[in-house]
C-alpha cells in the first residue's frame, strides 16, 4: 500500500476508533479503552490453578482416568482435605514417581498452557485472535471470521488436537470462544484432572480496564463429568513494558521470550541431574 | 511459632515465584528450611529454560572436590534483573547459599550466591523466584 493511502486510512481508522471509544468504552479512573480491543501481553493473576475450585461429580470413568494420572503438584495424597475436592490433594512426594506428561515437555495443551501465569501475547489481526504463549513459545489460533467450530464427521476426520480446535465472535463487548477436538493425554491443569476427546470449553473473554482482562470459562465433558465444570473469574494483567525488557531490548525482538520446554534440558540435564537424584532413596 | 512463620516465609516465597516460573513439583525432595553455605568455584553454567543450572567445586575438609548443583529461575526472569549467561565465569570463586537435597546428594536450590567482593547476586527473594 503507497505511504500516503496508508497514512489516510489510518488517520480515518484513528478516526473511527476515536468514536468508538467514545461511544462504547466504560470509562475508568485508569482511563479510556476499546472494550474489543483485547491486544497486549498479559499475565493471568488470580483465579485458581484449575478450572476452579467446584470440581462437578465425576463419571467412573472420568474417575479411572483421574487416577491413572499422578500430579506432582498439588498437596501431597495423604493429607487432609480440609474442604478441597480429593483430585487437588494427591501430589506424588518424589516427582519422579509422578507422571506429568509436561515434565517430559510434552504439550501442556489447553486450557493448562493458558492457566499457567506465565506471559501470553494477544495479537487481535483480521478474524482471528492469537494467543502467543511464552512457555512452550506456542500458539493457539481463536477465530473469529464467522465459521463454526467444527463437528460430526468433520471434527473426526480432523481428529483431536493438542490446542483444539477453536472459533467464536463477540457477544456485546465479550469475546465467546469454544473449543473442541481437544486431545485427551493432555491434563485439564497441574493437578491432572482428566478431559475426553468429547471436552467442550467455552472462554467469555471481557475486557474490564486498561490493563485487566476477565475470562470466565466452562467446561462441558459428559463422558468424565456429570455437569458442566463452571470457571471462577480469571484476571488477566497487562504485564508493564519494563517486565519484558532485556538489556535494552523490549522482549529481545519479539513480545514474550523464548520459554520452550526441550527434552534436551528437562529430561536430559534437569530431570537427570536434579530432579531424580533429589528424590533418591526417598520413600 | 517458629514453624508458622517459616511456614509463612515459604509461602510467601512461593506466591511471590509463582507468577513466573510455576513448572515445576519437587516433591518432598528438597529441604526448604535448611540452608547450606558452599565456597567453591563455578564448574558449569547451563543458562537454558525452564531452569538455570549452575555448577559449582567445593573442597570439603579433606581436600576431596565434590561437586554441587544448584537450581535457579528461568533465563529470561534472570535476564529481567540483568543477569545473563556470563554473569559467573569458569573458575570464579563464589559463595552459594542453597536449600539441599534432603537425602543429602549435593545439589540444591539457590538461597543466593555471594561474590567474591561480597556482593549478592541471584537471590531468590529478590527477582530469582525458582518454582
Amino acid at each position: 500500500m503507497p505511504i500516503q493511502s496508508a497514512r489516510i486510512q489510518s488517520v480515518v481508522s484513528l478516526g473511527a476508533i476515536a468514536a468508538v471509544v467514545a461511544i462504547a468504552s466504560p470509562v475508568t479512573a485508569q482511563g479510556q479503552f476499546d472494550p474489543r480491543d483485547l491486544s497486549g501481553i498479559w499475565s493471568i493473576t488470580s483465579g485458581h490453578r484449575s478450572i476452579s475450585a467446584n470440581v462437578p461429580p465425576m463419571t467412573p470413568e472420568g474417575e479411572a482416568r483421574m487416577n491413572a494420572n499422578k500430579p506432582t503438584r498439588g498437596r501431597f495424597l495423604g493429607e487432609p482435605l480440609n474442604g478441597d475436592h480429593p483430585g487437588f490433594v494427591r501430589a506424588v512426594r518424589i516427582p519422579a514417581q509422578g507422571n506429568d506428561p509436561a515434565h517430559k515437555c510434552n504439550p501442556n495443551g489447553f486450557p493448562r498452557l493458558l492457566l499457567d501465569p506465565e506471559p501470553v501475547e494477544f495479537v487481535q489481526t483480521e478474524g482471528r485472535l492469537l494467543q502467543l504463549f511464552q512457555w512452550e513459545r506456542t500458539l493457539r489460533e481463536l477465530w473469529m471470521d464467522g465459521r463454526p467450530v467444527p463437528s460430526g464427521e468433520n471434527l473426526d476426520n480432523l481428529g483431536p488436537a493438542w490446542y483444539g480446535h477453536t472459533a467464536g465472535g463477540w457477544d456485546g463487548n465479550t469475546l465467546v470462544m469454544t473449543t473442541v477436538g481437544l486431545d485427551d493425554r493432555a491434563w485439564i491443569d497441574i493437578f491432572g484432572f482428566p478431559k475426553s476427546t468429547e471436552a467442550r470449553f467455552e472462554e467469555r473473554y471481557t475486557r474490564t480496564g486498561p490493563d485487566t482482562i476477565e475470562l470466565r470459562m466452562t467446561m462441558t465433558d459428559p463422558k468424565y463429568y456429570k455437569q458442566p465444570w463452571v470457571g471462577d473469574v480469571k484476571k488477566f494483567t497487562r504485564v508493564k513494558r519494563d517486565e519484558t525488557t532485556f538489556f535494552g531490548w523490549y522482549g529481545l525482538f519479539a513480545g514474550v521470550t523464548e520459554g520452550i520446554c526441550a527434552p534436551m534440558n528437562e529430561v536430559d540435564s534437569y530431570n537427570t541431574l536434579f530432579r531424580d537424584p533429589a528424590g533418591k532413596g526417598a520413600k | 511459632m517458629t514453624k508458622s512463620l517459616a511456614f509463612l516465609v515459604l509461602a510467601a516465597v512461593l506466591v511471590a515465584a509463582a507468577p513466573l516460573a510455576a513448572h515445576h513439583g519437587r516433591g518432598a525432595t528438597f529441604d526448604m528450611k535448611k540452608r547450606v553455605t558452599l565456597k567453591g568455584v563455578v564448574s558449569q553454567v547451563k543458562w537454558q529454560n525452564p531452569h538455570v543450572l549452575i555448577f559449582i567445586d567445593v573442597k570439603d575438609d579433606t581436600g576431596k572436590v565434590v561437586t554441587w548443583g544448584f537450581e535457579n529461575s528461568n533465563v529470561h526472569t534472570l535476564a529481567t534483573q540483568g543477569y545473563n549467561r556470563n554473569t559467573l565465569k569458569l573458575g570464579q570463586e563464589v559463595t552459594a547459599v542453597v536449600n539441599p537435597a534432603a537425602n543429602g546428594e549435593p545439589i540444591g536450590i539457590i538461597v543466593k550466591v555471594i561474590l567474591a567482593d561480597g556482593k549478592e547476586i541471584m537471590s531468590r527473594e529478590r527477582g530469582n523466584p525458582v518454582d
